[in-house]
């Protein structure tokens, strides 16, 4: 054996395991459905070329981004269940495990493949996305202009402006950012449920009741809190919730970037923060439930 | 003084069972060593401990009571397992991955990169014979195939021990002729290898030492020689006698107190009868 010295944590054994998870991920078809949100978008357009291009852009935004939110957080939850049970059911655990590798590398190298295809994809949605928005943005424009034979230069040049500031703007790349940070804390919650579910159909069970919890949950307190029966047993179980569930409504950002709303850079950086902080928690969970558990 | 490759000190190992309050004794009290360099078979039944032992033995199960170490270091800690390269029983890789992709997700994670993985790759491929299938995916690859790369992952970062569960099961006999050539080349090479089979006639060919477990205890342990020696016969083997020869070897019989015990024909072995019928070329 060379002399090579060991490391009790190595980039190079975690990036070996993400990027076998991600190429896993990838062969075993887990692209399969941004046609989905392809044909979408494609579904989408054809049938808002009806309404003026205002309603136009805002409903093709909101639609597109709502879209790209479920299917990443879809596929965080259903890329992650898989990945322990699968390497347990088939023993491919063993052989990893048997080599100089502490489970919190190889936890950390099966959520970075994830985190990996979550990125890829949203990339992938995103330029989608934005390719529709040009496209579309030009295909109205030539119209616009072959309709203004009637127009001043300044109605024409603002009539333009109106139209650009409709279409793609850079507000939108902080509503794609903060899509990602959710699916990632939905990633490792995941696979922290994976280290102690029985099977990859509870993980997933699991997570779509988290998933509506933490949606749902701040609508809740807040409605609780503001009657005035609410005692200390309403207070105590709301605080549990809060406690376990993660919430998620505070990444719900999108309704400000379809209105046209600029997100503030304070509460862009607090909603990251939040986020990589709940990834983080959960993750140190998934460690302490995986460090003892027997293979 | 010279670590042991292995040793397991008082090792036991108990599950609980779910609802229930009767637990199952997977070990009990388990003591051996392995010496470096050493061939050591560990055999038994089915459920009589085998595998558990190996988990115990690679940390991927804790134990209940006692300790298990490798090369002196206990096998709790990662490091322990440095220089160990393991072929769990019937091993089921990443189907998806190449067999080239493979050993270098494997290597990777032992901290090769670069040239000298690639070039360990090379040399691991035509060792286990599947330089042809590298680039074919393991969903394609034959059982006799994936335990022939399970073996060269065992090998990538060429490792001082080697721990092999069940190396030969669903092989056909070349194939399991292939594997024990190669442990004997392990052996010569001195890298220590702990197997487990439940094919005993292919144990007694390549270990030196063995274990025998049952109902997770050690029932008998040593040197295979010393097993299954009996003290009190000696076996002759003639070549090109004649009748003449084995009637003075009777009468000199007859005027001592030696017994003939069995006078027979020597037989080749089914394995060997397959081997030469299959493929001629075989040496003898």
């Amino acid at each position: 054996m060379s002399d090579r010295k060991y490391r009790p944590f190595s980039l190079l054994r975690v990036v070996a395991l993400a990027g076998n998870t991600f190429t896993g991920l990838v062969r075993l078809k887990a692209f399969y459905f941004l046609l989905l949100f392809a044909l979408l978008l494609i579904g989408s357009s054809a049938f808002l070329a009806q309404i003026s291009f205002q309603e136009e852009f805002q409903v093709l935004k909101d639609i597109s981004l709502g879209a790209m939110s479920i299917f990443t957080s879809l596929l965080a939850i259903a890329a992650t269940a898989q990945l322990l049970p699968r390497d347990l059911e088939e023993r491919t655990i063993y052989t990893i495990l048997a080599r100089p590798v502490p489970r919190y590398e190889y936890l950390a190298g099966k959520l970075g493949g994830v985190l990996l295809l979550l990125a890829v994809s949203l990339l992938a949605m995103a330029a989608a996305f934005f390719a529709l928005l040009f496209v579309r943005e030009k295909i109205l424009l030539a119209g616009m202009l072959g309709h203004s034979a009637g127009l001043r230069a300044a109605e024409l040049q603002a009539a333009v402006r109106s139209l650009h500031a409709s279409a793609f703007n850079a507000d939108l790349l902080p509503g794609i950012a903060i899509i990602y940070v959710k699916a990632a804390l939905l990633a490792s919650l995941t696979l922290f449920v994976s280290t102690f579910a029985t099977s990859n159909l509870f993980t997933v069970f699991v997570m779509v009741f988290v998933y509506f919890i933490g949606h749902l949950q701040s609508t809740a307190r807040d409605y609780w809190l503001a009657q005035d029966g609410s005692g200390w047993i309403a207070k105590s179980f709301l605080a549990l919730v809060a406690l376990v569930f993660p919430d998620l409504q505070r990444f719900d950002l999108l309704d400000n970037v379809v209105a046209g709303r600029v997100i503030p850079g304070s509460l862009f950086a607090q909603t990251v923060l939040l986020g990589c902080i709940y990834t983080s928690i959960y993750f140190f969970f998934a460690w302490v439930a995986f460090q003892g558990k027997e293979l | 003084m010279i670590k042991p490759a292995v040793s397991v000190r008082g090792l036991t190992k108990v599950f609980p069972t779910p609802f229930r309050r009767e637990r199952i004794v997977a070990i009990r009290d388990l003591n051996l060593e392995v010496a470096p360099g050493q061939v050591y078979g560990l055999l038994g039944p089915n459920g009589s401990g085998k595998s558990t032992t190996l988990k115990i033995i690679l940390g991927l199960v804790p134990p209940s009571s006692g300790s298990t170490a490798i090369f002196g270091r206990d096998s709790r800690e990662v490091r322990s397992r440095e220089a160990v390269g393991f072929l769990p029983e019937s091993p089921y890789f990443y189907k998806y991955l190449t067999g080239i992709e493979t050993l270098q997700f494997f290597g990777k994670l032992c901290g090769l990169r670069g040239v000298s993985l690639r070039s360990r790759i090379d040399k691991l491929l035509t060792l286990v014979g599947l330089e042809s299938a590298r680039d074919r995916r393991l969903s394609s690859y034959s059982k006799g195939m994936l335990q022939r790369i399970g073996l060269a992952q065992a090998l990538i970062q060429e490792p001082k021990l080697v721990v092999l569960d069940e190396p030969t099961a669903g092989v056909d006999p070349v194939g399991t002729r292939e594997i024990h050539d190669l442990i004997l080349d392990l052996k010569r090479r001195g890298i220590t290898v702990l197997l487990t089979s439940h094919l005993l006639a292919q144990v007694q060919k390549i270990c030196d030492c063995v274990g025998i477990l049952a109902n997770g205890a050690l029932i008998r342990e040593g040197r295979l020689a010393d097993l299954l020696a009996i003290e009190n016969q000696t076996e002759l083997t003639l070549e090109n006698t004649t009748p003449e020869v084995l009637a003075q070897i009777q009468a000199a019989l007859e005027n001592s107190p030696a017994r003939l015990v069995e006078q027979r024909q020597p037989q080749t072995t089914l394995e060997r009868l397959f081997l030469d019928a299959t493929n001629p070329s075989t040496d003898q």
